[in-house]
């Protein structure tokens, strides 16, 4: 028994002697350059996958939506309620119990990876948080679905005309009047910042928050992309076209985030039970909407 | 006791045995597997590539380049997202002696080309290290390298190391390609051929900081940035392809 615990201390030390660490090792010192200690800012405590898909005001709807995907083993994360910027925690213990609420958060951020080291958090009632962008963007009624339609469908096609978008990419946005939200998650450093690029420089779009997270390619990961894409283009091949598709795979630690669209129920269907068949998939959220094809004109 | 001296000598050994195989693995310079190898006579090509039947001119590309890249719509260039770039080749030209190319020169050159390769094109394709599923491996070749001339000390900054012989690239062309890494299946190619003109020679260990060596910096630099544009050429989204992309995009966070 000790002998192989001495072997695997060996493999952990050769581990980190090898490349591909030294070169995570060389990113995240370059990562540390951008951390930022700042005093506690009221948050709200969400899941992962609702924070990155359903970014708008903390309705009935998300804070269902942050409840049931926690349990389902989305990780918690703390949207900061001042800007909407979402941040991975270190001590995913100190909130997963408020998922679905607020509190006052405190510790060391880096923006840019979107992590925060949590030193402190305090649970609060959303009527405790003070007056101020936080509750401004609390309220469903700053957020502009109406009267800004043009901006919307500007962001909405130069997202869509990005060039290395995959598969395995998925990058949605919210607009908060004339701000943009952006989220989701991608394969390619590139692409994160290429949305960015592209949104800011859309006449009238005021401030760009970047929630686009950058999954870590993992080897199992990449197994289960390749996996997951064979299969769904076998059993829905009308939703793949040579260079795309309707539906985005998103996988991050072994778990799928199915997402876009699908014409009937029977498809939402087969595509959880394809992909949950998979070796090495821990849970598939299947967030595809089902939009059944308009009627076609008789006249 | 003594089980517990067993163990911790076990664990010592291990500790040491690891070390070496990280130094020897992770830590040695991976440009000592590249070799020189020689253009056979008569040939346009070096052979690096088994097949040059398939490439064509490529309009989005200045120069003399010619480029092949699938069609294959569930195995081509957007199939793929990760990269593992090889060790650099060297070929040198049919006339030069091979026996004369400096080890030295030939690892500055060919160092300075596969960083130059994984800056141009790393924020595209995340460089790895390990074959996988998606992840294609980029092998490259600098061919007609010919020798240069001896190096005196006084052509290079005090603070700078000669090469005992400089390497003349004035000739050189690269010729490159990408294939599936885990079955070898060839997915794009490219073949660049630029005469840079009498002049332009690597003669100093870290020439990429010398103005007298900026031929050979610049040239390596655009070949690389020339992959890129070729793999941002084939990425953009065109024709039914662009629109399919446009209709199919909808936004969540509404």
């Amino acid at each position: 028994m000790k002998r192989i615990l001495s072997i695997l201390c060996g493999l952990l030390i050769l581990y980190s002697y090898s490349p591909s660490s030294l070169a995570i090792q060389d990113k995240d010192k370059d990562k540390d350059k951008e951390k930022e200690v700042t005093p506690s800012f009221p948050a709200y405590v969400d899941s992962d996958l609702c924070a990155r898909l359903m970014l708008g005001p903390i309705t009935t709807q998300r804070v269902d939506c942050s409840v049931k995907t926690y349990k389902d083993g989305s990780n918690p994360v703390l949207v900061r309620l001042d800007d909407n910027t979402i941040f991975s925690v270190n001590k995913e213990k100190m909130v997963k119990d408020y998922v679905g609420g607020f509190g006052e958060a405190s510790g060391d951020i880096k923006v840019k990876s979107g992590t925060m080291k949590l030193k402190g958090f305090t649970p609060i009632e959303r009527s405790q948080i003070p007056e101020g962008p936080a509750t401004k963007l609390l309220d469903v009624r700053t957020y502009q679905a109406k009267g800004s339609a043009q901006l919307h469908e500007k962001v909405r096609h130069e997202l869509a005309m990005i060039a290395y978008i995959t598969t395995f990419d998925f990058i949605s946005f919210t607009l908060v009047g004339n701000d943009v939200i952006l989220t989701g998650w991608t394969v390619r450093d590139t692409n994160r910042s290429d949305a960015e690029y592209r949104v800011k420089k859309i006449e009238g779009v005021g401030k760009v928050t970047n929630n686009i997270e950058i999954l870590p390619l993992g080897g199992i990961d990449m197994e289960i992309r390749a996996a997951a894409r064979s299969a769904l283009q076998r059993t829905h091949s009308t939703y793949f076209w040579s260079n795309g598709s309707d539906i985005k795979i998103v996988v991050k630690n072994g778990t799928i985030i199915l997402l876009g669209a699908v014409r009937t129920q029977q498809d939402f269907d087969t595509a959880t039970i394809q992909l949950n068949s998979l070796s090495g998939v821990f849970h598939v959220f299947n967030m595809l909407r089902v939009t059944p094809p308009a009627p076609k004109d008789k006249g | 006791m003594n089980r517990s001296r067993y163990f911790w000598k076990a664990l010592a050994g291990s500790l040491c045995l690891a070390f070496a195989m990280a130094i020897a693995t992770g830590c040695s310079p991976a440009e000592t597997k590249a070799s020189v190898k020689k253009i056979p006579a008569n040939q346009e090509f070096s052979g690096f590539l088994k097949d040059y039947a398939s490439l064509k001119p490529n309009p989005n590309l200045d120069g003399n380049a010619l480029t092949f890249a699938a069609a294959d719509a569930k195995q081509n260039l957007r199939s793929y997202f990760a990269i593992i770039v090889d060790p650099v080749e060297v070929y040198v030209a049919t006339d030069a002696d091979a026996s004369k190319v400096d080890d030295e020169a030939r690892i500055a050159l060919t160092n300075y080309f596969q960083h130059a390769l994984v800056d141009a094109v790393s924020d595209a394709f995340p460089v790895v290290n390990e074959p996988s599923p998606l992840t294609l491996r980029l092998r490259t070749a600098i061919v007609g390298v010919d020798v240069g001339g001896q190096v005196a000390a006084g052509d290079v900054p005090a603070d700078a190391k000669p090469l005992h012989q400089a390497l003349n690239i004035g000739k050189v062309g690269v010729e490159m390609e990408l294939v599936d890494s885990k079955t070898g299946e060839r997915i794009a190619a490219m073949v660049d051929k630029t005469n840079l003109g009498a002049g332009a020679e690597v003669g100093a260990a870290n020439f990429s900081r010398m103005q007298k060596f900026a031929a050979a910096r610049e040239a390596f630099d655009e070949w690389a940035s020339r992959v890129r544009t070729f793999l941002d050429s084939e990425h953009e989204l065109k024709g039914e392809d662009a629109v399919k992309a446009d209709q199919s995009y909808r936004p969540y966070g509404e």
